[in-house]
């Protein structure tokens, strides 16, 4: 379900460009009263209750030449505010005729810091358990080699959440996300697009390895030679105060197979 | 004409003399540290496989993305496992340190660093609460958010006293944690520690300066008007931080809300049905079977999340409807924290929330908690503490939010 996900499938090319929050240096004087090496003797104590009375605060304060910097000051944080929202509003918005024309505008100051997307559950929640499966050839120090069966990693995930408060983002993100990772960046024949489309399968192939030898799939001293995934999609069951039915049959996707490194079967996944 | 430049001239001095929200920056500080602490803490034996040399997001596979899209992260500089620890720990600690308020505007700085460190290192590890944490990181340093609540403002009452008594205050850490941070900063630039855009490093730098300039400012200007100018300025960037942040909650809000106005489950109504099957999405499968059990309460729930969602940022213009979405939103996201485990999504989105509670109950419960404080620490043999002088609160208390 990408109801969750940060959506980073779209940094693709982007660079920064502007930092919004950071208009150019003399703006960028935050309030350091309260953790100021030393703080002037009489400034107005930060701690104290707002509202107390304090003489001579704020721009009355100044004299008309500092106003200027303080009022310059003013429209270049209101601009950065204004165009920041403005920005940040344009990218969670839908394709509409400003984006079509400035999404490049747009892409460079989002990317690679304020990206965000907030379609949590929308349009639709996801309606299908999908679970990523693997199975590897086992070369074992005989030389002979063996073919396990399809074991489901994302049931072991599942396994995993199961009565757990606090699931760790290995258990519930890491596969999960890699392999929406994985179908956001190859075509329907599977094949990769781009380097993302490369980093993918890298990606993906390395957390199936890591999973197997963890679970013991090897054996005592076997090493996976090659290894094939395959994606199940199940629809959940509509409710049973529902008059819908749907298929309960799953619904595979299946990889080619795809050799190991060397490196990556010891678990050497720098 | 007239009255309107009154009213613009007196939002100006509003905007400029203080820095307004004391207790909902602070309540935001203490909120996104303590999520941050906490998933730190919750995943510190996962920590190799999420973001270190464990990762099956491999260091050289972060580096190629991030050649393409110019993230920040320190875990580039070097892929040995000493560097990332330390990284980790930076980022421990200073999660730690902007929740007491030590050093605050500092320690949101190096808060937002290890967020941002971490996160960028394996950007698919995370999930929308980090997306939530990623962003209020870098808004919270623009920020006065340890004016209440904190260590600093703790520090800064008890020198005010001493100066009162015509003692002298000295502070030697602040320089000294001044001077450490800029020789880090000349080493990382200086060996291209920071493998990025430019845009961070640059606010790393100019936050640094500034740290600086308050200094000497504070210090050696003749005038005062030097030392409120940049007040003046922290008070500016403050209140633009605040509503920044504002407006990202009603955006993330407005967006969750219109799609699903879209989606033909929300439609008819089956919507909040769905998430409770999935296996990633349920440690308590009976648990979701229940709730889901009747028809019409789903149906219940799946319009009013829609309708609470969509109307949040309109009900900001009353705070009666607005104190009671907002008590509604909390409660959801606290549901929804045990219903989905997801428990980390839901406190950023808490703390998010809690940027809008009223002053009068902010202040309320930092009285429950000073009480809360004293019975503990006289249960533990000492006398007993004082109730916390309440000069603030004249108004009788009635229940709930009022402000």
């Amino acid at each position: 379900m990408d109801a969750y996900d940060s959506g980073s499938d779209a940094t693709q090319g982007a660079k920064a460009a502007q930092e919004p929050q950071a208009p150019p240096a003399p703006a960028v004087l935050p309030g350091m009263a309260v953790d100021s090496p030393a703080t002037p003797v009489d400034s107005p104590a930060p701690g104290a209750p707002p509202g107390s009375p304090e003489p001579r605060t704020g721009v009355a304060a100044l004299s008309p030449r500092y106003q200027i910097g303080a009022a310059l000051a003013l429209a270049v944080v209101a601009v950065a505010v204004c165009v920041h929202l403005g920005m940040v509003f344009l990218h969670v918005a839908p394709s509409n005729t400003v984006t079509k024309t400035h999404g490049e505008a747009i892409d460079d100051w989002i990317y690679p810091e304020f990206e965000q997307n907030w379609k949590l559950f929308a349009p639709n929640p996801l309606q299908q358990n999908i679970a990523v499966q693997v199975r590897a050839q086992i070369r074992t120090p005989d030389g002979s080699s063996r073919t396990t069966g399809w074991y489901d990693l994302s049931a072991q995930d599942g396994r995993d959440i199961d009565g757990n408060p606090v699931p760790s983002h290995t258990q519930q993100n890491e596969l999960r996300r890699a392999w929406d990772f994985f179908t956001a960046s190859h075509d329907s024949d599977n094949r990769a697009v781009g380097l993302r489309g490369t980093l993918s399968e890298t990606y993906l192939r390395r957390i199936v390895v890591l999973r197997l030898e963890r679970g013991g799939a090897t054996g005592a001293d076997g090493v996976v030679e090659r290894v094939q995934v395959r994606s199940s999609s199940t629809n959940v069951d509509p409710p049973d105060w529902s008059t819908e039915k749907v298929s309960s049959q799953a619904v595979y996707r299946v990889l080619s197979w795809w050799s190991v490194l060397p490196g990556e079967a010891e678990g050497d996944v720098k | 004409m007239n009255r309107f430049t009154l009213s613009v001239s007196a939002a100006i001095a509003r905007v400029t003399e203080s820095a307004l929200g004391p207790y909902q920056s602070a309540m935001i500080r203490i909120g996104f540290s303590a999520t941050w602490l906490l998933f730190l803490l919750r995943e510190f034996i996962h920590r190799g496989e999420l973001y270190g040399p464990d990762s099956p997001w491999g260091w050289e596979l972060a580096r190629q993305l991030i050649d393409t899209n110019g993230a920040f992260t320190l875990l580039l500089w070097s892929d040995g496992r000493g560097w990332f620890e330390a990284v980790y720990g930076l980022a421990l600690l200073s999660s730690a340190a902007l929740l007491v308020g030590w050093r605050t505007r500092t320690m949101s700085v190096l808060f937002m660093v290890g967020v941002l460190s971490l996160q960028n290192r394996s950007v698919f590890m995370g999930d929308g609460g980090d997306n939530v944490v990623h962003l209020m990181a870098i808004y919270l340093v623009f920020t006065r958010c340890g004016r209440v609540w904190s260590l600093d403002a703790r520090r800064e009452r008890r020198a005010a006293e001493a100066r009162a008594r015509g003692e002298r205050v000295t502070d030697a850490v602040g320089p000294v944690l001044w001077g450490v941070l800029g020789f880090a900063l000349v080493v990382l630039t200086a060996t291209g520690g920071f493998h990025s855009a430019w845009t961070v490093p640059a606010l790393l730098w100019a936050v640094w300066s500034c740290l600086g300039l308050w200094w000497v400012v504070g210090r050696r200007a003749r005038s005062a008007e030097p030392r409120i100018l940049l007040d003046v300025i922290g008070n500016i960037l403050h209140n633009s931080a605040l509503v920044v942040i504002m407006a990202e909650a009603c955006l993330i809000y407005a967006t969750a809300g219109w799609y699903k106005v879209q989606g033909s489950r929300w439609q008819d109504g089956t919507a909040v049905y769905y998430p409770l099957q999935l296996d990633y999405f349920s440690p308590w499968p009976l648990l979701g079977d229940l709730l889901t059990s009747s028809g019409t309460m789903v149906l219940l729930v799946t319009y009013g999340t829609v309708i609470v969602q969509v109307a949040f940022p309109f009900t900001l213009f009353n705070r009666r409807v607005k104190n009671v979405l907002l008590a509604v939103m909390m409660l959801e996201h606290a549901a929804i924290a045990v219903i989905l485990g997801l428990p980390f999504f839901s406190l950023a989105m808490i703390a998010t929330d809690a940027v809008f509670l009223p002053t009068s109950f902010l202040r309320r419960l930092g009285r429950w908690a000073a009480r809360a404080r004293a019975r503990l620490f006289s249960r533990e043999g000492r006398a007993t503490v004082p109730e916390p002088r309440a000069p603030e609160n004249p108004r009788p208390s009635h229940v709930g939010f009022e402000a």
